[in-house]
């Protein structure tokens, strides 16, 4: 079985946050492949794909999120990345708000969603400034443990519940990771 | 003391003068009442504090999931669980909190409190006078204690009302005192609250100490810039926040006729302070004119790279906002460092008492590093004599500021891309990226990353190679810092009382669009660029645009097209397109100031002692706005909290999660938004407006959207809501490519509509949202939260519901 996993892009080395000192307690965020983070996502009854500005710095990453919007995961476009979305002509399940009213809802059980259709269960957090998305996480992490915390971002996130180890500086293999995990959802 | 039946009793009590006549006088001289609260107390506000949280949920994102604040610990408290002492997590993170917004209050207070005896020593109890201008000449004094100050002398009963309120403050930090979350938020607003007086008291006294600008929409422009320093001459840096010693140091020159030997820059907000005296040629005791011959060399973002361009001879460092490793750096460069207050010492030899002539002697020689002289005269005098004298034997001793090409490709090869680095780099920079592109010989990478890079040396400390990398910077942008030469307009100080009965009806009524201040200091998050687009973006489109301190000084080093920086393009008056810089991090006090005045002398609400009343007027009918962005220091923190008890909704940006807390509103609640109509009392739900008091924003684009939606009030009417809306639409197409998802919520009627968007708008009112149209008519039959109605009196307060006589 390990060996079968580690046939893909190991995401779970370099385990470290990717700020170096934000250690924040006993409980840190367990790393994992995109394998199984794609067959928790797809597990999922009401996840939300959060995405940041810094897609900008790696356009492609648009059309990988497209490509999750379109098996029918909601898209948070927080900051202004919602432009991203609109130049690439996609907005069938994108909705702009910022990620700090958007993780202010998320913490309370009675928030209907952005569909109005209820509050999420899993949120997966991507292409966000990492000082932010931490906090983010830590909120979630610390007020409202109902809702699991994904990170598909490049970056060891350290408060979330499942992330990939840094990947910051390995473009090639962090494209490879993402595309796992969408595979991995279309299954 | 005063009993409630109005006797005294003055047992053990000696000498005591009790003036009776200076109460009647008051009383005649002000034709306002005292109100409900005059000098309130920890709890006095606690009503309104809870209105405001009430409606703007507390949020919490915890920097750490323990607490190690006592011996019980640590304590996990993952989870929202409890710490020993039964302390629970939102309970840790509103102390800390507190404990921050305490930490930047005391700074500001004790800063007034030394210049209160630092003035009274120096000048003498002097009329408090601000002009024929500014007759509501101390709007937060007199909002929050409920008097006026006639003399500086009288500045002591408020700071003395501040010190016990502080004290009670940090008595409820310790371990078994208040443990309710809200409890601590509301203490961290009363915080806030006291730090708008402090910033106050201490920014009145250097005015009028000083004879700085009172209200002057078109104060000197002054050389901003590391390029503004004439090498040719011994250069004196004064570094911090509090100007006694610069200003000495500039008196000294002055008399003696040194400006041909010596240059004065200033870093962070003492930079302000120095070049803002006797600009206005009153009687002083002080040289008149004397601010405009000092020089802003940059904002406290910059001292780092400052101090390796060497363009300093000796540095005079005072208080906040001065990094701990300054002695070191300077020590580095033997660059003489003399310490002038007792808040930052650095562990130098206290020498007030030794004669001038043999400090000198020593820091000249570079038998001593820095010393600590705490008498700003002696202070200023030695600052001159070793800038003057320290010049020729720094060049003597062949220092070496900048490395040479040769040292700068020897670093650069030893790079193994381990990218340490980028893992402490608060703006993230690819530092192994910009090395790389210097190994082939392109420098470009690092001119372009220096602005956002904020020169906190934390890469340095992790290279396991032991690459100098701000050094490398430093290399690789010298001749931007020879060329770093600018124009800014000295801080100008309170908005004049003519100009606010000039704005005051576009304000509330919505045809100006709004006031933003920008505030803070570095560590932006993509550069100090984004200062400049920020305030060029409100102040074109007609917004009234205020700053002050570090933001001020940072949006001053970028041109237009033909040259000229935001103080050369627009005018320095309190009105809409316009920027007025109010001065240093005290004069943030005069933009809240302004809002009060807004409430005073426009709608004649009475401010003496009725602070709630003020808050919630500026709540729900002035539309203004702060931006932190930013956010350093604890002080900005506390500021931000301050804006917020009076009603003033701040944005701030990503790196501010670290102070834990934030206030937003939930749209989704209607209950949240009802607000009482004053007129008779019902209850009205309203438009989300403003949506939240102090927001995140993750980028500037995020940021300016944010900032002119909470600039939306209740009370706008039509015109000024369409022009409000118009704005917020255009930010969102032009940043966002699309109309915000929240628009239809501001429209309450067809003329609330704007003009370029209006068919289209009214469409999808009718298709997307189900309004009912009469498309002859052109109007709105139906769908809208509220109609529009000009006398709408929002308030959150019962008591100002009118009673029928």
């Amino acid at each position: 079985m390990a060996a079968e996993v580690k046939k893909g892009i190991d995401t779970t080395k370099n385990a470290i946050p990717f700020e170096m000192a934000q250690i924040p307690g006993p409980e840190m965020a367990k790393t994992y492949m995109p394998k199984v983070l794609g067959a928790i996502i797809k597990k999922s009854k009401r996840p939300l794909l959060v995405v940041g500005a810094e897609l900008f710095d790696d356009p492609i990453m648009f059309d990988k999120m497209i490509e999750m919007g379109k098996m029918g995961i909601p898209i948070a476009a927080t900051a202004h990345s919602v432009k991203g979305f609109v130049d690439r002509g996609y907005m069938n399940n994108v909705y702009q708000i910022g990620l700090h009213p958007l993780t202010n809802y998320l913490r309370f059980p009675d928030w209907k969603g952005l569909d109005g259709q209820g509050q999420y269960d899993t949120v997966i957090f991507m292409g966000i400034f990492y000082k932010f998305a931490n906090a983010m996480f830590a909120t979630l992490k610390n007020f409202n443990r109902n809702v699991k915390r994904i990170s598909v971002d490049r970056y060891y996130h350290v408060n979330a519940n499942m992330t990939f180890g840094n990947m910051a500086f390995t473009p090639d293999d962090y494209h490879a990771a993402v595309d796992e995990v969408i595979a991995a959802m279309k299954k | 003391m005063a009993t409630s039946k109005g006797s005294f009793s003055v047992e053990d009590m000696k000498n005591v003068q009790i003036n009776i006549g200076a109460v009647v006088k008051e009383a005649e001289e002000w034709d306002q009442e005292m109100g409900p609260f005059p000098k309130p107390g920890v709890a006095t506000l606690r009503d309104w504090d809870y209105k405001i949280m009430n409606r703007y949920k507390i949020m919490y994102a915890p920097a750490d999931d323990t607490c190690t604040l006592c011996t019980f610990g640590p304590c996990d408290l993952t989870g929202d669980k409890k710490g020993a002492c039964g302390i629970d997590q939102a309970g840790a993170c509103g102390k800390i909190v507190l404990i921050a917004c305490l930490m930047g209050c005391c700074a500001h207070a004790a800063h007034g409190r030394h210049l209160y005896h630092w003035c009274l020593d120096k000048f003498g109890d002097m009329k408090f006078d601000m002009g024929d201008e500014i007759l509501v000449d101390s709007p937060l004094y007199q909002t929050i204690i409920g008097k006026k100050p006639k003399s500086l002398k009288d500045f002591d009963e408020g700071l003395a009302y501040l010190e016990e309120e502080v004290v009670q403050l940090v008595a409820a930090t310790h371990t078994g005192q208040e443990g309710y979350f809200m409890d601590f938020e509301s203490k961290a607003l009363h915080t806030g609250m006291m730090d708008d007086l402090g910033m106050e008291i201490c920014d009145l006294l250097q005015i009028v100490a000083y004879d700085m600008p009172r209200g002057a929409a078109d104060a000197p422009l002054i050389e901003i810039g590391m390029g503004t320093l004439d090498q040719n001459k011994g250069v004196l840096i004064a570094y911090g926040h509090n100007l006694a010693a610069g200003a000495e140091a500039m008196i000294y020159a002055e008399k003696n006729n040194l400006w041909d030997k010596v240059d004065i820059g200033g870093v962070c907000c003492t930079a302000f302070d120095l070049t803002r005296i006797t600009e206005t040629g009153r009687d002083s005791i002080v040289p008149k004119n004397l601010g405009p011959k000092a020089k802003i060399a940059g904002a406290m973002g910059w001292w780092r790279k400052m101090v390796r361009a060497g363009v300093m001879d000796v540095v005079m460092v005072d208080e906040q906002c001065v990094y701990c490793d300054v002695l070191g750096d300077a020590q580095k460069r033997k660059i003489p460092v003399i310490a002038t207050t007792d808040k930052i010492m650095l562990g130098l030899p206290d020498r007030t008492n030794d004669s001038v002539d043999q400090i000198v002697e020593d820091l000249v020689s570079f038998k001593m590093p820095g010393v600590a002289v705490l008498d700003p005269t002696k202070a200023g005098e030695i600052g001159i004599r070793v800038a003057i004298a320290v010049k020729p034997k720094r060049a003597e001793a062949k220092i070496q500021n900048l490395i040479t090409e040769e040292q700068f490709k020897e670093d650069i090869k030893k790079c193994t891309t381990c990218n340490e680095c980028a893992f402490v780099c608060p703006p993230h920079i690819r530092i192994s990226d910009l090395i790389a592109e210097a190994n082939k010989g392109n420098l470009e990478a690092f001119s372009s990353m220096y602005e956002i890079c904020v020169g906190c040396g934390r890469c340095e400390q992790s290279c396991p190679q032991g690459i100098r990398i701000l050094d490398l910077f430093e290399y690789a942008n010298r001749q931007y810092i020879k060329n770093q030469k600018f124009k800014m307009r000295a801080g100008r100080g309170p908005a004049r009382d003519t100009e606010i009965r000039a704005v005051g009806a576009p304000i509330v009524l919505g045809t100006i669009p709004g006031v933003i201040a920008l505030v803070g200091c570095s560590n932006y998050p993509k550069g100090t660029k984004e200062c400049y687009d920020i305030a060029k973006e409100f102040v074109d489109r007609g917004y009234i645009v205020v700053t002050s301190g570090c933001m001020a000084m940072d949006m001053s080093l970028y041109t237009d097209a033909d040259g000229k920086t935001i103080w050369e393009q627009y005018g320095g008056a309190f009105d809409g397109r316009n920027i007025c810089n109010t001065g240093s991090c005290v004069a943030n006090a005069n933009i809240m100031g302004a809002a009060i005045k807004v409430a005073t002398i426009f709608a004649h609400r009475n401010h003496r002692a009725n602070f709630d009343d003020i808050a919630d007027y500026i709540l729900n009918k002035v539309g203004a706005c702060g931006i932190a962005w930013g956010a350093y220091s604890q002080k900005a923190a506390s500021i931000a909290t301050g804006c917020n008890r009076l009603g003033i909704p701040v944005v701030v940006q990503p790196h501010s999660v670290m102070y834990r807390r934030s206030f937003v509103g939930r749209t989704d609640k209607p209950e949240d938004w009802m607000t009482i109509d004053a007129r008779d009392g019902k209850l009205q739900q309203v438009e989300p407006a403003p949506e939240a008091m102090l927001y995140i924003a993750e980028t500037k684009e995020e940021a300016m959207l944010e900032m002119a939606k909470l600039c939306f009030r209740p009370s706008d009417n039509s015109i000024g809501r369409g022009i409000k809306l118009t704005h917020y639409c255009d930010i969102s197409m032009k940043y966002f490519g699309k109309l915000p998802d929240d628009w239809h919520i501001f429209v309450r009627d067809v003329k609330d509509l704007p003009l370029v968007y209006k068919e289209d708008m009214m469409k999808t009112l009718e298709s997307k949202f189900g309004w009912k149209i009469d498309w002859k008519a052109k109007k709105i039959l139906s769908g809208p939260l509220r109609p529009a109605d000009v006398s709408f009196d929002p308030t959150l307060i019962s008591r100002k519901i009118r009673t029928k006589k």
